[in-house]
């Protein structure tokens, strides 16, 4: 177990390395620099222009001068020693400011979607799969494929229209008005949670719905296995011979979804958060690409990716916890 | 593989029993038509892109043909018959001014008739850029008058129309996306499972890397950094590149695990140790084994193309007028202002839903045919 | 030991309800299992004999279902008397089934790779077995556990009872499932072809252990398999079964030397023997026919050397040709007879 869980950590320490890498190239990626982004911002702003020796002079403070590689080493430097991210000319701070502000909502709503997608389909996938084309099963699957088909944001363009059609007023943020500003406390997060359901249950949905597919389908392969043929020569009840033994099989595949569930789940909640504007990531980081803000856009795109990675890493570990044939490898 | 299909065998006096043999396409045609949700989607998506094609004739009017004073007039219903007798039109519009707006505020008006019919001669166009011709398949009988099926929008142009239009590119995107992912995972999968190794350790990783990055805020980031200054057609290209990117890594995994399965095969075994050349085992023994599967996987990777081209667009960071596209129409809507006084700007929307639920099912039909021999 | 009925099946039927149509699995099956006796039932793949056995048990997969037809089982009491229930009868979920199931009438499978879960322990899966039907702590379990896999030949049990299937050798798992088997006391161990995925040593093995623990256990053995030297070693009594139905049954002498169904004989002439001469081996003639497409009359007709023309079209009955000899065939039927008793009708 040790040697596998090993061999995962080592790579999604390269995982991590590899995107560090491409969010560094997608600061390099507009056109000019930090510089020429500095004196385009003073001369829209009606600052004079700046002579080219200056300019040079700037690009040497800032070690723009140097080549790609050395700044890429500063940058990662920067960050892994001094947790700076590159200086955000939005903002007029270092980036990471903006994103630590950000990140813990982001986080939560897309943990509360997760939670979301995990009790709903877990039991709708069993119950779909025990009674494999049953009028709940066709309802679940039509219903499953729609969820598939409406993405999380047109979903939450909908929603807009329903909500201001049918309640007079767009839902949107997180927070009521009265707690909006405030810091926090009980009573906020008490709204927090109040608010949260919507969007998690919007990025969810997509989710979800494979997640059934692919729990209907694991415990469908199970159901027909030779050892649940002995359990069930052994007199089991066949509740409890269900959950102990094909269900138990088919969480395992489950679990590995986590995987590819997450980053969709990210995906989804930074679009949905741009749509209904909430106090998350998504919006800071939507503006920041739009003003091409870029160590700001990079330092969003680094941690999300970051944060995806460890919760592979989480379901690998899990994964091995429930499956002796990784544990005892 | 026989192509014949025999009919009942015959017992009685025949010396050996027939086999039914039916051949590996016709047994998926026939798993396939079972599905019947998948054969309803594969019907939709063939009418979409038939539409798309042909968007000039069943179109109504150009998507860029405008009317100032119809700007946001509201959807027209169509009605069959009058007096009895069939004989289709659609309502006039009326408006009055807010008094303290200013704005105009459409009501449907009764008493103006306004007589339609299939196959009218309207606004003259060019199919394709070369064919002319003046006759759209629905339209007013008198081109003059206002025909709005889904509305209009800020420019007073016809929302059905510029779907229409819009199919073009938002279809294509995916087809041209998934042309390059399919392009990227043969190639890349095939290397993977073919050579094994250090060179299928390297792809995996490459894989797992382009997985766990959440595709939508690199999709942003990458588009966000394509040149203001770029014509239409090079964002487009650019689009669909940046959109197969991330694409490739799904057919990338399902040819590689094909190849990895179908090594161990029997009969791949036999074409080796009768001396096949690899180039004649991959096309003729090892690829036509896995073609129905690669056609599913295909047909479900669509939809994530269109859904990305048009979450792009949304946010203004893919296309951008004067393309259309249903992305870049729904960019309308990001005030909620807008959704709330003119919600059928959310048209669009609906077209995309639709498409994307057709091409699920179709891929999902396709899919569970793709395994003819395997019991259901 | 008296010859005492255990287990008497009664003309039963399982049908498969496909959207392709219907597939008569089994079609009117006759047993008789003995109390302590071995009754082996023979037949190529498909055709049936697993889906009969495991109705024993109440198991029918859907879109199965039996149809008709009884399967009485003759329980004896602690007060000396005795009972006899019908479980073609009972609820396949019900409380009465279970606690006949892996106690008074228990199962091995063929695939000992499979038939164990990967996610537990061998000794875990055993000891599930036991209590669910007896009142004994888990100590007791365990300890009854370690004692049965030292019956069955498993080297240090104490040890390999904390171990996972997987870790196990295929002649070992075998020993596992008997061991669970065996740890309900059944009167009835039902294998179906528990030595067919083993290797040649390990089969003989495997077969030597359950002839011994059936004499301990005085159980009685129905044991399924296509392989006719089994049958030779273990059977006292043999069924041979073609398209869901017996065709023949007898004891196994009778059916290794004086085989009277067509089949039967057609079976015994396809098996190579070592002091055969350099003779072609002579295989049935013909594919066991698709289940949609049951031939009409006699089941065999199609692929029987020896078919008379009425074989394609009556199906023939069950005929005694002495007490312990039935065979289904219209060669010993009195045609005469059947056709006189028809005519009325």
């Amino acid at each position: 177990m040790w040697k596998y869980l090993a061999r995962r950590f080592t790579y999604m320490v390269f995982t991590v390395w590899v995107i560090t890498v491409i969010s560094f190239v997608l600061i390099q990626l507009p056109p000019g620099d930090f510089v020429t982004n500095i004196v385009s911002r003073m001369i829209s702003s009606g600052g004079r222009e700046l002579t080219p020796e200056y300019e040079a002079q700037l690009r040497a403070l800032y070690g723009l001068d140097q080549p790609v590689y050395v700044q890429y080493y500063k940058w990662l430097r920067n960050i892994v020693l001094r947790g700076e991210f590159g200086w955000s000319f939005e903002y007029r701070r270092d980036a990471v400011e903006i994103i630590t502000e950000r990140m813990p909502m982001t986080a939560s709503i897309s943990f509360f979607s997760f939670l979301f997608v995990w009790i709903v389909a877990l039991p709708i996938g069993i119950y779909s799969a025990v009674r494999q084309y049953s009028i709940g099963d066709y309802v679940f699957t039509f219903l499953g494929f729609i969820g598939l088909a409406v993405p999380s944001f047109l979903l939450a363009l909908i929603f807009l229209y329903i909500s201001q059609r049918f309640f007079g007023q767009a839902m949107i943020g997180l927070f009521s008005l009265e707690y909006a500003d405030k810091p926090w406390s009980w009573a906020k997060v008490v709204d927090f949670l109040k608010h949260l359901w919507i969007p998690a249950i919007m990025i969810g949905l997509g989710g979800t719905a494979g997640l059934i597919r692919t729990m209907r389908a694991n415990l469908l392969d199970e159901l027909n296995k030779p050892y649940v043929e002995t359990a069930r020569s052994k007199g089991l009840p066949e509740f409890k011979l269900l959950l102990k033994y094909p269900v138990r099989h088919a969480l395992n595949p489950f679990v590995s979804t986590i995987g590819w569930m997450l980053p969709s789940l990210v995906a989804g909640e930074v679009i949905v958060a741009i749509v209904l504007n909430l106090p998350t990531s998504g919006p800071v980081l939507y503006r920041a690409l739009q003003q091409q803000d870029m160590y700001v856009a990079a330092g969003f795109i680094l941690l999300l990716s970051v944060l995806t990675v460890i919760g592979t890493f989480i379901s690998d570990v899990l994964l091995a916890i429930l499956d002796p044939r990784i544990r005892l490898q | 593989m026989s192509k014949s299909v025999t009919g009942a065998p015959r017992y009685a006096e025949s010396e050996h029993v027939e086999i039914e043999i039916a051949s590996q396409w016709r047994l998926m045609w026939w798993k396939f038509k079972r599905h019947r949700m998948a054969v309803v989607g594969g019907i939709i998506v063939l009418i979409y892109y038939l539409v798309a094609l042909f968007a000039e004739f069943f179109a109504p009017v150009h998507f860029t043909t405008y009317k100032e004073e119809y700007v946001y007039a509201p959807p027209q219903t169509i009605h069959l018959f009058r007096n009895g007798k069939f004989d289709p039109y659609v309502f006039g519009y009326r408006f009055e001014r807010d008094p303290a707006s200013f704005k105009k505020i459409w009501y449907i008006d009764e008493s103006v008739i306004i007589p339609i019919g299939l196959f009218q001669r309207g606004e003259p166009y060019k199919l394709w850029g070369i064919i002319p011709g003046n006759i759209h398949l629905i339209g007013p009988r008198n081109p003059e008058d206002p025909f709005y099926l889904m509305g209009a929008d800020k420019s007073g142009r016809d929302i059905f129309s510029r779907i229409i239009y819009s199919s073009r590119v938002s279809l294509t995107v995916g087809l041209v996306g998934v042309a390059i992912s399919l392009f990227l995972g043969i190639l890349l999968g095939g290397l993977s499972g073919l050579l094994g190794g250090a060179v299928d350790n390297i792809i995996q990783r490459l894989t797992e890397i382009l997985i766990s990055i959440p595709t939508l805020p690199l999709w942003l980031a990458l588009a966000a950094a394509v040149p203001l200054d770029w014509s239409p057609l090079q964002v487009y290209f650019m689009i669909t590149i940046i959109l197969s990117l991330i694409g490739w890594t799904g057919l990338g995994r399902v040819v590689r695990s094909k190849f990895l399965a179908l090594r161990e095969e029997e009969f791949i075994l036999a074409a080796t140790l009768d001396g096949v050349p690899l180039g004649r085992m991959i096309f003729r023994h090892m690829i036509p084994s896995f073609l129905s599967h690669i056609i599913a996987s295909v047909t479900l990777s669509i939809p994530g193309m269109i859904l990305g081209e048009t979450a792009l667009s949304y946010l203004g960071l893919g296309l951008r007028p004067p393309v259309v596209s249903w992305g870049v129409m729904l960019q309308e809507t990001q005030k909620v202002a807008v959704i709330a006084n003119y919600p059928w700007l959310l048209f669009p929307a609906l077209a995309v839903i639709v498409v994307v639920l057709a091409l699920n099912f179709l891929g999902d039909g396709l899919r569970d045919a793709a395994d003819p021999y395997q019991a259901k | 030991m008296s010859d005492e009925t255990l287990v008497e099946v009664q003309d039963l039927k399982i049908h498969f309800f496909t959207d392709e149509g219907v597939v008569r699995a089994v079609d009117g099956v006759n047993l008789t299992v003995q109390r302590g006796k071995t009754l082996s039932l023979v037949g190529e793949s498909g055709c049936g004999k697993s889906v009969a056995c495991r109705a024993l048990l109440h198991i029918v997969h859907p879109p199965g279902r039996i149809v008709s037809g009884k399967i009485l089982y003759h329980r004896r009491l602690d007060n000396g008397l005795s009972e006899t229930v019908d479980i073609a009868d009972m609820d396949p979920k019900g409380r009465e089934i279970r606690d006949i199931r892996g106690k008074e009438i228990a199962m091995i499978f063929q695939e000992p790779m499979t038939s164990l879960s990967p996610m537990y322990t061998v000794g875990s899966q055993i000891m599930e077995n036991i209590l669910l039907h007896t009142n004994m702590s888990k100590k007791e379990a365990r300890a009854l556990t370690i004692e049965l896999l030292a019956k069955v030949g498993i080297p240090k049990p104490e040890r390999l009872v904390d171990e996972y299937p997987f870790r196990l050798s295929g002649g070992m798992r075998q020993r596992a499932m008997i061991a669970m088997a065996l740890s309900g006391r059944p009167n009835l161990l039902i294998a179906d072809e528990p030595t067919t995925a083993l290797d040649v040593t390990t089969q003989a093995n495997i077969l030597d252990l359950m002839l011994e623990l059936q004499k301990q256990y005085d159980m009685a053995l129905l044991f399924i398999t296509h392989d006719l030297g089994v049958v030779a070693e273990i059977a006292d009594e043999v069924a041979v079964m073609y398209l869901g139905r017996i065709v023949e049954k007898a004891d196994v002498d009778t059916i290794f030397n004086a085989p009277m169904h067509p089949y039967t004989q057609a079976l015994l002439r396809s098996i190579p023997k070592i002091a055969m001469k350099r003779e072609e081996l002579d295989p049935i003639k013909g594919m066991v026919p698709s289940p949609y497409r049951r031939p009409g009359g006699c089941p065999f007709h199609p692929r029987c050397t020896k078919a008379l023309p009425e074989c394609s079209t009556i199906v023939p009955a069950i005929t005694k040709l002495n007490e312990n000899h039935l065979v289904e065939c219209l060669l010993y039927e009195d045609l005469a007879t059947r056709k006189a008793m028809e005519r009325p009708s």
